[in-house]
C-alpha cells in the first residue's frame, strides 16, 4: 500500500511541485512517473536474491565461447585457402636439386637442370680462383668481388642463364677463359661476371648449401 | 575469483571482451589441436610410423624430402 | 503430423469411394460385383505365382555374374579414429616390390610420399635410385639415363599398355594407384580376391585358355593366377609370410596408395566434429538467449473507459 502510495502520480506530483514547474530539467525518473505507462508489477517472477552476477557472467561467457571457436574456424578457413596457394608437395620436391660434387673433376664444368632451368657448376682450379681475385674492380660493368659470388672458392654455382636476353652462355669460351654466350656476344670471366657484350649483369647465383660431398641447389 | 569480479576484468569493456576472444582463439588453436593429436596418436599407439621406425631402429634423421 | 493427416485424408477419400461404388450397383448387380472381385483376386495371385516362379530361375545379379559378395574383414583403420598400421604398409609395400611389381604399375605415386609413412628419407632414396629414369639429353643430343629421385613417380614394369598387353596374353594388368577405391568392396575385395583362388575351379565352370577361376571376380574367369604363397617373401621383421599375411600387407599398402591423406583426414574429421557440434549447442543457446526477452514479452491494452 505504501509503495503504491509513493509511486502514484498524484502523491510525486505533489512532492515535486516546484521541479515539475520546469519540465526540461525533469530527471529520467521524474518524467517516467510523470508517465501514464505504467510498468507492471514482476514482483512475483523476480527473485528474491536479486544478485545477477552468476547469469551475467554465465550469458557472457557463452556468448563469448561461440565467437571464440567461430572466429578459430574462420582463422582455418582462411589459412587453408591461402595455403592453397602455395607451391604443391610435388613442386616443392621439384624445387631442390642434389648434385654431387665428387664426380666433377678439377677444373671441369657440369650443367644441371634446376626447376627447368641450367645450373653451371665449376670446380674451378687454384690458377683461376688467383685469376678472379686478381681482377680490378675499376674494370667491372657490375662490380663484385669474387668472394660475394661464391661460399667456396673452389666450387662456383651459378645460373646459366645470360643476363641480356637469357640465352646459355656456352663454357670454357669467350676472351676472358670463362662463359661466352653465342647470341650476342657477351663474354663472362671465370667468376662469372660480364666483362665485354651487351649483357648488363653478372649471372646471376642461386641460393644453395654444402651438404658434405653434396650440393643442395635450392 | 567472484562473478562480479570475473564480469569487470572481462567482460564489462567491450574492446577487453572481444580481444579476450581473438587471443583465446589464437591459444585455441594451437591447444586443442595439440591436444586432438596427442589422443589419436595414444589411441593409435602402435600403428604409427614413429612406433614402427623405432622398431626398425631407424637412425633419427630429417624426414622433409628435399 | 503431417504424414497421419495426408493418410487421413487418402483413407476417407477410398472409403467414400467404396460407398459410392457400392451405393450405384447394389440395387441391381451385387452378384456380378462378386465376380469382379473374385477375378482380380485370382489375377493377382496368378500374377504373384507368375513373378515368384520366374525369381526362382532368374539368372541375372548372381555372384557368378557379379562376383562373390567379399566378407568384411577386420582392417586397422576400420572405425572413426583408427589410423592404418603402417608396419604393414611397410611389409605390404615390400610384397608389392616382390610380388606385384612384376606386372602392376603404380603410376600414381610418387616415391616421396613412401617417407614418414613407411621408410626413412634415406632408405626411400636408395629404393629411388635402383631404377633408370630418361634425364635431359647431354650436348650432343643423344638421350641419357639418371639414377631416380624422391621426386619420380614410381616407375611401371612395361614402358607403355601395348608392351604390358603383349607379356600377358592380352590381359592388362591395371594400375594400382587407386585400386582399392576403384573396386566394390575395396580391401576386403582385394583381400578376398588375393586367398579366394581355389585348387580347382569347381565343376561345370568353363574357362577360356589361360583364364584362372576366383569366385570373387565379376564373371568368375580372371587373368591373374594365385602369386601369393606361404613363404614367398621374407619379412624383415620376422612376421611369419603365410598367404593371408601377405595378402593383408599388400591389402593395406595399396589402401594407403589409395587415400595416403586417410591417416590426417581422421585427425581433421574428429577436431571438424568437435568444433562444430560445440557450436552448434551454443548456437542453440545463444539463440534462445536473444529470443528470450521477444517470445515472453506481452501487449496489454487497456481501453481507456468511455467518458459520459
Amino acid at each position: 500500500m505504501l509503495s503504491n502510495l509513493v509511486r502514484s502520480p498524484v502523491a510525486l506530483r505533489a512532492i515535486s511541485k516546484p521541479v515539475a514547474m520546469t519540465t526540461a530539467k525533469m530527471s529520467t525518473t521524474q518524467l517516467l512517473s510523470k508517465s501514464t505507462y505504467r510498468t507492471p508489477d514482476f514482483g512475483d517472477v523476480i527473485k528474491e536474491d536479486r544478485n545477477m552476477d552468476k547469469s551475467r557472467v554465465f550469458s557472457y561467457f557463452m556468448i563469448g565461447s561461440m565467437g571464440l571457436l567461430s572466429s578459430a574456424g574462420a582463422k582455418s578457413t582462411v589459412e587453408t585457402f591461402l595455403s592453397s596457394m602455395s607451391a604443391s608437395a610435388d613442386v616443392l620436391a621439384m624445387a631442390k636439386v642434389e648434385v654431387n660434387l665428387a664426380n666433377i673433376p678439377l677444373g671441369k664444368n657440369v650443367v644441371v637442370k634446376w626447376q627447368g632451368k641450367p645450373v653451371f657448376i665449376r670446380h674451378r682450379t687454384p690458377h683461376e680462383i688467383q685469376e678472379a681475385n686478381e681482377v680490378d674492380m675499376s674494370s667491372l660493368k657490375d662490380p663484385q668481388t669474387d668472394a660475394d659470388r661464391v661460399q667456396n672458392p673452389e666450387w662456383l654455382i651459378m645460373l646459366g642463364i645470360c643476363t641480356h636476353l637469357g640465352c646459355v652462355p656456352i663454357g670454357e669460351a669467350g676472351d676472358f677463359g670463362g662463359w661466352f654466350c653465342p647470341c650476342h656476344g657477351s663474354h663472362y670471366d671465370i667468376s662469372g661476371r660480364i666483362r665485354k657484350g651487351p649483357a648488363p649483369l653478372n649471372l646471376e647465383i642461386p641460393a644453395y648449401e654444402f651438404n658434405g660431398d653434396k650440393v643442395i641447389v635450392g | 575469483m567472484s562473478f562480479a569480479s570475473v564480469y569487470k576484468v572481462l567482460f564489462k569493456r567491450n574492446s577487453i571482451f572481444v580481444g579476450t576472444v581473438f587471443v583465446g582463439a589464437f591459444l585455441f588453436q594451437t591447444t586443442f589441436d595439440s591436444a586432438i593429436t596427442k589422443w589419436y596418436e595414444n589411441h593409435n599407439k602402435g600403428k604409427l610410423w614413429k612406433d614402427v621406425k623405432a622398431r626398425i631402429g631407424a637412425p633419427e634423421e630429417a624426414e622433409d624430402d628435399e | 503430423m503431417f504424414s497421419k493427416s495426408i493418410f487421413n485424408r487418402v483413407a476417407s477419400k477410398a472409403a467414400a469411394r467404396t460407398m459410392a461404388t457400392a451405393a450405384g450397383t447394389s440395387a441391381k448387380a451385387a452378384s456380378s460385383s462378386k465376380f469382379l472381385i473374385t477375378g482380380a483376386a485370382l489375377a493377382g495371385v496368378t500374377a504373384s505365382g507368375l513373378l515368384y516362379a520366374d525369381s526362382l530361375t532368374a539368372n541375372a545379379m548372381t555372384a557368378a555374374e557379379h562376383g562373390l559378395h567379399s566378407p568384411e574383414f577386420d582392417w586397422p583403420q576400420n572405425g572413426p579414429f583408427e589410423t592404418f598400421d603402417h608396419a604393414s604398409i611397410r611389409r605390404g609395400y615390400q610384397v608389392y616390390r616382390e610380388v606385384c611389381a612384376a606386372c602392376h604399375s603404380l603410376d600414381r605415386v610418387a616415391w616421396r610420399t613412401l617417407v614418414g609413412v613407411s621408410h626413412t628419407n634415406s632408405e626411400v632414396k636408395a629404393m629411388a635410385e635402383e631404377f633408370e629414369y630418361d634425364d635431359e639429353p647431354d650436348d650432343d643430343g643423344n638421350p641419357k639415363k639418371r639414377p631416380g629421385k624422391l621426386a619420380d613417380n614410381i616407375p611401371g614394369p612395361y614402358p607403355n599398355e601395348q608392351a604390358a598387353r603383349a607379356a600377358n596374353q592380352g590381359a592388362l594388368p591395371p594400375d594400382l594407384s587407386l585400386i582399392v577405391k576403384a573396386r566394390h568392396g575395396g580391401s576386403d575385395y582385394i583381400f578376398s580376391l588375393l586367398t579366394g583362388y581355389p585348387e580347382e575351379p569347381p565343376e561345370g565352370v568353363v574357362l577360356p585358355v589361360g583364364a584362372n577361376y576366383n569366385p570373387y571376380f565379376p564373371g568368375g574367369s580372371i587373368a591373374m593366377g594365385r602369386v601369393l604363397f606361404d613363404d614367398l617373401v621374407e619379412y624383415e621383421d620376422g612376421t611369419p609370410a603365410t598367404t593371408s599375411q601377405m595378402a593383408k600387407d599388400v591389402t593395406q599398402f595399396l589402401n594407403w596408395a589409395s587415400e595416403p591423406e586417410h591417416d590426417e583426414r581422421k585427425r581433421q574429421g574428429l577436431k571438424a566434429i568437435i568444433i562444430l557440434s560445440s557450436l552448434y549447442l551454443l548456437s542453440v543457446w545463444v539463440k534462445k538467449f536473444k529470443w528470450a526477452g521477444i517470445k515472453t514479452r506481452k501487449f496489454t491494452f487497456t481501453p481507456p473507459k468511455p467518458r459520459k
